[in-house]
């Protein structure tokens, strides 16, 4: 069943015009296909999930083949601070006394998981408000967007530390305060969408056939802004894990016995005049590859959902 | 025209209001309840009559409207945003003194940013494609990776503990015109906030150019004989400019938020490391009213930004204010 010859009744088939390719499954491929197709072509994506991937693989198998006590201060010391790079110690010691080659491994836990669920907080979040305040429209739009301005306008940063002052620190709370300060710009960009849907053919014929609203925003508006949602989704993410770092880094991040890498890089930037380079260096080149590579997938993510772009 | 900037001033006021209620209302969902910060006022052995009488005076029992209600007019009326639970001092007076600092930093930064972004992502634009628009963006979209914080760190290392001796943080005094008496301590803060606006600035610009640039009347300019230079300055830029104009107004917010990191990594005594001691020892108004008034600055600058878009762009002046 791959030639149009099986589907067309050859009294009607047409000599094809030179150079035509008439073979239909390259024709009609699934949507989904030609976009991957479209994604896979981009060496620097394919590249970039890669390295994900392998970060991924290095934080959390990393510790089951490479042992270090990264909880236990008292055990951990040694009394080796600050310690070279040695055979021992892959990456030397922190100012702490634990291994830095484990401590990355531990913190990048924190630092990946922690900014992937608070992500997926915000783009569920700024989904749903997104879709019912472009689909409903009218009053509700308007009340809805002019709060969503009132919580644009405070930068993020202060509202952050305003929630960090206000309810007592812990992972759970910085993940959901990440995911809720996190999706207001989400919920702009999908209300575009469900703007833009709404007014298409098929959802007015939808409306027509007597389909109820919360059928349409689930069935079409859903659905068809999924693009959208999964290339913003992928940009969340990233500024999840950015936030919170910055976080660390400020000194209201994770607090103690876990830690992430912007708290590492805060922990090794105070010592950062005495030269002790492994301390800095080797998370700091992590973190940025990882959130250089998630951009970099979230912009060939937009670039593979572009129709425009689709003949390439 | 007025009638757009009435609209927009109204809508502004609206906005702020909704933002009044959201910073009233967070510390009613304080982990310990609303009584809570008495303990940091009065100590943490403080007897429940204390507490109490702690509550009584500051209005606490009030049901919340009514409480609302006060916090405006002590806002708007009395421009009282309470006393700080930590400093002796208003919060206002926390502010006043410690605001400039943080604007000179944003400014000077911002100042740069737009002598430096602009011609870049213009030059990008109308070099497309060669080997310099391709290291210069390449350059932004690594720089636009890296944090705020760690590009601090970055910079202390090179320029503050390598050769280029600079200091590390400028001068502890509060003086604003501290800048110009003792300039050399401000050069690494004010380097590291103009780098990360020059990454996310430039790459507007050249994309704003980019656009323009493929328009008819860009093909018409160069079709009716107009020389290259005369083409970008004359018919694209001007008509790239009005983005940007917005990007300016929006990206304040992110210019404060960027200052507080940088503030926190070169030890620079203002706004934001206010606002990160005042968070972490508890002292809740401090925390509120610095956040109100960035909120406030926020949107002053969104209006201007809008009201600037209506100067140059005649149509959404006429669009927006409805008719």
């Amino acid at each position: 069943m791959s030639g149009l010859e099986d589907l067309v009744p050859p009294h009607l088939m047409m000599d094809a015009p030179e150079g035509l390719d008439t073979n239909l499954s390259d024709v009609v491929v699934p949507m989904w296909r030609q976009r991957l197709r479209i994604f896979a072509h981009n060496k620097l994506a394919i590249a970039s999930v890669i390295f994900i991937v392998a970060l991924v693989l290095f934080c959390f198998v990393g510790p089951l083949l490479y042992h270090t006590n990264q909880t236990d201060q008292a055990t951990a010391l040694n009394n080796v601070f600050n310690a070279p790079p040695s055979a021992k110690h892959l990456l030397g010691t922190d100012s702490s006394g634990f291994d830095e080659l484990g401590r990355i491994m531990f913190g990048g836990e924190y630092s990946l998981s922690l900014g992937m669920l608070a992500g997926i907080i915000t783009i569920v979040v700024g989904t749903i408000y997104g879709m019912i305040s472009g689909f409903l429209g009218g009053v509700v739009d308007t009340v809805m967007m002019r709060i969503l301005d009132a919580l644009l306008s405070i930068p993020l940063l202060f509202l952050l530390i305003t929630l960090i002052a206000v309810f007592t620190r812990s992972t759970l709370f910085l993940i959901i305060i990440i995911g809720v300060t996190g999706w207001f710009g989400n919920a702009r960009i999908i209300r575009g969408d469900a703007l833009l849907i709404k007014k298409l053919e098929y959802s007015q014929a939808a409306t027509a056939m007597g389909a109820s609203k919360w059928h349409i925003i689930i069935r079409h508006v859903f659905p068809n802004s999924m693009s959208n949602i999964v290339t913003v989704a992928t940009f969340s993410v990233a500024d999840a894990i950015l936030f919170l770092s910055t976080l660390g880094f400020l000194g209201l991040g994770i607090p103690a016995p876990q830690t992430d890498w912007g708290t590492m890089l805060q922990e090794g930037s105070v010592q950062q005049s005495n030269g002790f380079w492994w301390e800095i260096y080797p998370t700091a080149l992590l973190f940025v590859l990882l959130i250089v590579a998630i951009t970099y997938v979230g912009e060939a993510l937009r670039d593979a959902f572009e129709v425009r772009l689709l003949e390439r | 025209m007025l009638n757009y900037v009435l609209r927009r001033l109204v809508q502004s006021f609206v906005v702020l209001l909704i933002v009044m209620l959201i910073i009233f209302t967070l510390p009613y969902f304080e982990t310990n309840g609303i009584l809570a910060p008495a303990y940091i006022v009065l100590g943490t052995h403080a007897t429940p009559k204390a507490v109490h009488l702690w509550g009584v005076q500051n209005g606490m029992y009030h049901p919340y409207f009514v409480r609302f209600w006060n916090y405006l007019d002590q806002v708007f009326i009395h421009f009282n945003l309470g006393h700080s639970y930590k400093q002796n001092l208003s919060v206002w007076g926390i502010i006043s003194l410690y605001v400039p600092r943080t604007i000179w930093l944003a400014l000077t930064s911002l100042v740069l940013t737009v002598l430096i972004a602009l011609p870049l992502g213009i030059f990008q634009a109308s070099k497309r494609n060669t080997a310099f628009d391709y290291v210069a963006t390449s350059t932004a979209f690594v720089l636009y990776g890296i944090p705020a914080f760690l590009l601090g760190i970055l910079v202390l290392q090179f320029f503050s503990f390598g050769w280029p001796h600079l200091p590390a943080s400028p001068p502890g005094a509060v003086a604003p015109w501290a800048m110009f008496t003792d300039p050399l301590g401000f050069i690494l803060p004010v380097l590291t906030l103009t780098l990360l606006s020059i990454a996310f600035l430039s790459r507007f610009m050249r994309s704003a150019v980019l656009e323009v640039l493929v328009q008819d009347y860009v093909r018409t300019a160069k079709a009716k004989g107009c020389g290259r230079s005369r083409v970008l300055f004359r018919h694209a830029l001007r008509n790239a400019l009005g983005p940007i104009v917005i990007i300016l107004g929006l990206y304040f917010p992110g210019l404060l938020g960027g200052a507080v990191v940088i503030e926190s990594v070169f030890n620079y005594s203002g706004l934001g490391i206010q606002t990160i001691n005042a968070a972490s020892t508890l002292d809740i108004p401090t925390v509120l009213g610095i956040t109100l008034l960035v909120a406030i600055l926020t949107l002053l600058g969104n209006f201007l930004a809008d009201v600037m878009l209506g100067v140059v762009n005649p149509r959404i002046r006429i669009e927006r204010s409805g008719q």
